[in-house]
């Protein structure tokens, strides 16, 4: 289950790059968090031209941009949602303080494009080198199964958590 | 909780899941906003997730419930394949 998790993640990366790879191809859904946006793809003004801040030009440019990113609501000094606190908290854990954090509530075309470009309806998402990892449940499991660890090890990010066993050991 | 207790977006969310996911062995849908219908917590354990990425698995879940997904606040969503 580890080893088909893990080399899932890699498959995941490839699809991602086809889906990044065609611009203008409309996705196929854009599902609103309830918050009264309206449904459909056309309405961030089509997604895949333009400079605006939810571009797909724009999100790539954002998931790129660092090693670690993570799209939240608030900050990671003040998160405003509990499943982006999570994220933040278990980042945390692992003692990655350095990444970049984008909080949706401050752009709704961002808000809106992230979603279009992930194909994915909810916020947190969380961006491994630039590929869509998942969001606040699937963080969760990859820290619970150790395979948050190994990700970060590919990134050369190495987790605390291997110098607090490292200590426990020594005692 | 009894199944006589559900409220009706639970009933419809696992009513939606039995049909797109016919090989399902276990399906529970929790309203987790206290009953409002603002958040939900899915669990499914099916056949039809095997050897899926966990991403992959989710993603097949929000396709299936992309409609009722656009009227909700947040969803949680836990899925597996049953032990062989």
């Amino acid at each position: 289950m580890r080893a088909a998790v893990r080399t899932g993640w890699r498959i995941g990366a490839a699809a991602a790059s086809a889906l990044r790879g065609r611009a203008g191809r409309p996705l196929s859904q854009a599902a609103g968090e309830g918050s009264g946006t309206e449904g459909g793809s056309g309405e961030s003004g089509g997604g895949g031209g333009g400079g605006g801040s939810g571009s797909r030009e724009a999100v790539e440019r954002l998931v790129r941009e660092h090693p670690v990113v993570v799209f939240m609501k608030g900050s990671p000094a003040q998160p405003l949602c509990g499943f982006s606190n999570a994220v933040v908290q278990i980042l945390r854990l692992h003692g990655v303080e350095d990444y970049r954090a984008h909080d949706v509530l401050q752009d709704p075309d961002l808000r809106q494009g992230i979603k279009d470009y992930s194909n994915w309806p909810t916020i947190p998402q969380v961006y491994l080198n630039g590929e869509f990892v998942g969001g606040c449940d699937i963080l969760l499991q990859m820290h619970q199964n150790g395979d948050l660890v190994e990700e970060l090890k590919k990134l050369g990010i190495r987790s605390a958590l291997l110098d607090a066993e490292k200590d426990q050991e020594k005692k | 909780r009894g199944f006589a207790s559900q409220t009706d977006g639970e009933s419809r969310l696992t009513r939606v899941l039995r049909e797109k996911f016919p090989r399902a062995s276990a399906i529970k849908v929790v309203d987790i906003s206290g009953g409002c219908g603002a958040m939900y917590e899915i669990h499914i354990e099916s056949e039809e997730f095997r050897e899926k990425r966990t991403v992959q698995q989710h993603r097949m879940v929000n396709q299936a419930l992309s409609e009722e997904i656009k009227h909700m606040h947040g969803l949680r969503i836990f899925t597996s394949a049953p032990k062989p």
